[in-house]
């Protein structure tokens, strides 16, 4: 990758550790994906820098748990890196406009102050933004634990994370991946823009990016390049890694997830019978 | 009438608190919790609510709890309502420790009141139809009894994304992991279908790091026959519900049996198919089979059934606290079994380092 290191002090690396999840259910970022970003840093730099591994608290996922649980805390020991939960220490409020709204979100000031931000997402479905990549990771950098509070609104905060904080590199971790079901695909993609990866990585998970609504939103806002992407294809076609990712129909999966609360809802209702209160809320 | 005050309306405080208003001749008085949330839930049902048992308790005319509590805080529950002659159903595990456990009978006996573990794995379907096949002799003389239970424990969240209690995570609070959460239910199936069982070997495993463990597998051998029974439990995995991965084999010397074979087929079609009879059924002015149509956890509405029907005849509980007791005694050996075995495994790869080492320098 022609990236200008000179210069670099502080990185900032963010895997994607959404819940306590191993690697192998496809749903969290490889820790091998991130040891070998840290070497490939420590080649192209040296070793005048630090590097900082970082993850935030989510809704349902405490960082102090995962590291432990994921083999990061082991992982960052091994490399002599530091490992920081972005939901604790100095956060700061940051203000950003998305199309005629302003957007405020709190963010780890160890996230705004870094020099190099690598963004190391996973390539997988989400049940609820249909895409879940490179911007959607930066999502997950957000200080706030309670994360689900901005799903009303979360087409503009994933937009505004992604304007705030900005990844100057996207490693996607695709050795497993999580679509219909997790599959190994032995994949790795990078890029120097978390939207002009997205839109790849959206086309590879066989959705049009531009019906994905943040995706098109963040081309508007122009976050980056969405229109004429040059893509290196190292070892393996694009259209091979498309035709074996295991695909998922977001919207049949919202239509019949959602009509079967609907329905068990309504039969307890007339019948009387027990409703589990963990498929009440 | 019974009265039952609901102490602790967390995710199963609140499913027994439904249960419970369901159950005949039961009343369902008021619940306690401190989480302002859960109380909001049980007022919800026009429960009357208190943020702290000791206040429940005191300030109501009750003949019985339901606690459902963090381990940690158990006996001191089972203490309190025992004092005040309060008969106790008690979620599982009975407690943290063996030693914990013997207290918290001492005291029930002492206060002459009644206390029933809800190990609820015995009223599935599937394993009433097993236990009817072992006790008819339809399979012979098990010799070998394999359970296995493996589920997502802290590491996956439910259908709503909130994070697991943190007491779960924390050997003093929890009292132990994956063994005490989920071999628990093995273990008193396997002992309830085979008779009393002693440890002869157990592996615990801890690949999360955690402070409790995450994985094992435990080998009993029975005191009174010559089956040996295998629990295999995991916290590892990320399935959640409806997905269910439990089974008991039975190997006898007539012939093989598991649960497996009586779930049904299709989860959703069998929840089609029950919760049609029970539309039926209220239509008809029949009693329902609350949870059917979940399949594994009509086994809480079952049990809470038969808790107030022995309250109400005066009849023996179902489970009997000597044989929870048995239970923890067999928990208690694996622990203190594994840890023997972690030293032995020491040992014997501190022996292999050394000859490596020699064969080098040779």
């Amino acid at each position: 990758m022609n990236y200008n290191f000179s210069g670099i002090k502080n990185v900032v690396i963010k895997p994607n550790l959404c819940y306590y999840w191993p690697a192998s259910t496809g749903e969290t970022t490889d820790g091998r994906v991130v040891c070998a970003v840290i070497k490939y840093l420590r080649k192209r730099i040296g070793n005048d820098f630090n590097i900082t591994v970082a993850e935030a608290d989510a809704s349902a996922m405490r960082t102090k748990f995962a590291f432990s649980v994921l083999g990061y805390d082991e992982l960052c020991q091994k490399n002599n890196v530091a490992l920081k939960n972005l939901s604790e220490g100095n956060i700061i409020e940051k203000t950003v406009g998305v199309g005629k709204t302003d957007v405020t979100l709190p963010f780890n000031e160890v996230l705004l102050n870094a020099d190099l931000i690598v963004d190391v997402p996973k390539l997988k479905t989400h049940n609820f933004v249909g895409v879940t990549c490179a911007m959607k990771n930066i999502f997950g950098s957000i200080s706030k634990p309670r994360k689900y509070t901005y799903h009303d609104n979360i087409v503009n905060v994933i937009v505004a994370a992604n304007k705030i904080i900005k990844s100057d590199i996207v490693v996607v971790d695709g050795l497993i991946v999580r679509g219909s079901c997790p599959k190994k695909l032995g994949v790795i993609m990078a890029s120097d823009n978390p939207l002009t990866n997205d839109f790849v990585a959206a086309k590879i998970m066989s959705f049009n990016p531009k019906r994905v609504p943040y995706l098109s939103l963040a081309a508007k806002e122009k976050i980056g390049e969405a229109e004429n992407i040059s893509i290196i294809e190292d070892g393996v076609k694009l259209a091979e890694i498309k035709k074996n990712f295991p695909h998922y129909s977001h919207t049949m999966h919202s239509i019949s997830w959602g009509a079967q609360l609907k329905l068990l809802k309504a039969y307890t209702a007339v019948s009387g019978d027990v409703l589990p209160p963990f498929l009440e809320k | 009438m019974v009265t039952a005050g609901i102490i602790g309306l967390g995710h199963m405080g609140q499913l027994h608190m439904l249960n419970a208003m369901r159950v005949d001749g039961v009343e369902v008085v008021a619940g306690a919790d401190k989480s302002e949330k859960n109380r909001k839930y049980a007022e919800r049902f026009h429960v009357k609510t208190y943020d702290d048992y000791s206040k429940l308790i005191d300030a109501e005319e009750l003949d019985a709890v339901i606690i459902s509590l963090p381990n940690f805080l158990k006996k001191e529950g089972v203490f309190y309502a025992a004092e005040k002659g309060l008969d106790i159903f008690l979620d599982k595990p009975i407690s943290r420790n063996l030693a914990e456990a013997q207290e918290m009978v001492g005291k029930v006996e002492k206060e002459n009141v009644r206390m029933m573990v809800g190990v609820n794995y015995r009223y599935f379907p599937c394993v009433q139809k097993l236990k009817n096949r072992v006790d008819n002799g339809e399979i012979g003389d098990t010799l070998i009894a394999t359970s296995e239970l493996v589920l997502n424990g802290p590491i996956s969240h439910a259908v709503v994304p909130v994070p697991v209690p943190e007491w779960w995570l924390s050997k003093d609070l929890a009292g132990g992991g994956a063994l005490l959460d989920l071999g628990y239910h093995l273990i008193d199936l396997l002992s309830w279908l085979l008779g009393d069982f002693d440890v002869t070997y157990s592996i615990l495993e801890n690949k999360m790091h955690l402070s409790v463990e995450d994985a094992g597998t435990i080998v009993l051998k029975s005191k009174s026959c010559d089956a040996t029974g295998i629990v295999n439990v995991g916290w590892f995995s990320k399935s959640i519900f409806p997905d269910f991965n439990f089974r008991i084999n039975m190997h006898g010397t007539v012939g093989f049996d598991s649960t497996d074979r009586y779930i049904p087929a299709d989860a959703r079609i069998n929840a089609v198919k029950e919760g049609a009879l029970n539309l039926i059924r209220r239509v008809a002015g029949r009693k329902l089979s609350y949870l059917s149509y979940t399949y594994y956890y009509s086994s809480f509405y079952k049990i809470m059934d038969l808790f107030f029907d022995a309250l109400k005849s005066g009849a023996e509980f179902p489970i009997s606290l000597e044989k929870q007791l048995d239970v923890m005694r067999i928990i208690d050996s694996a622990y203190r079994l594994n840890k023997i075995s972690l030293d032995k495994h020491s040992d014997i790869v501190q022996m292999i380092d050394s000859e490596y080492h020699l064969n080098e320098v040779k």
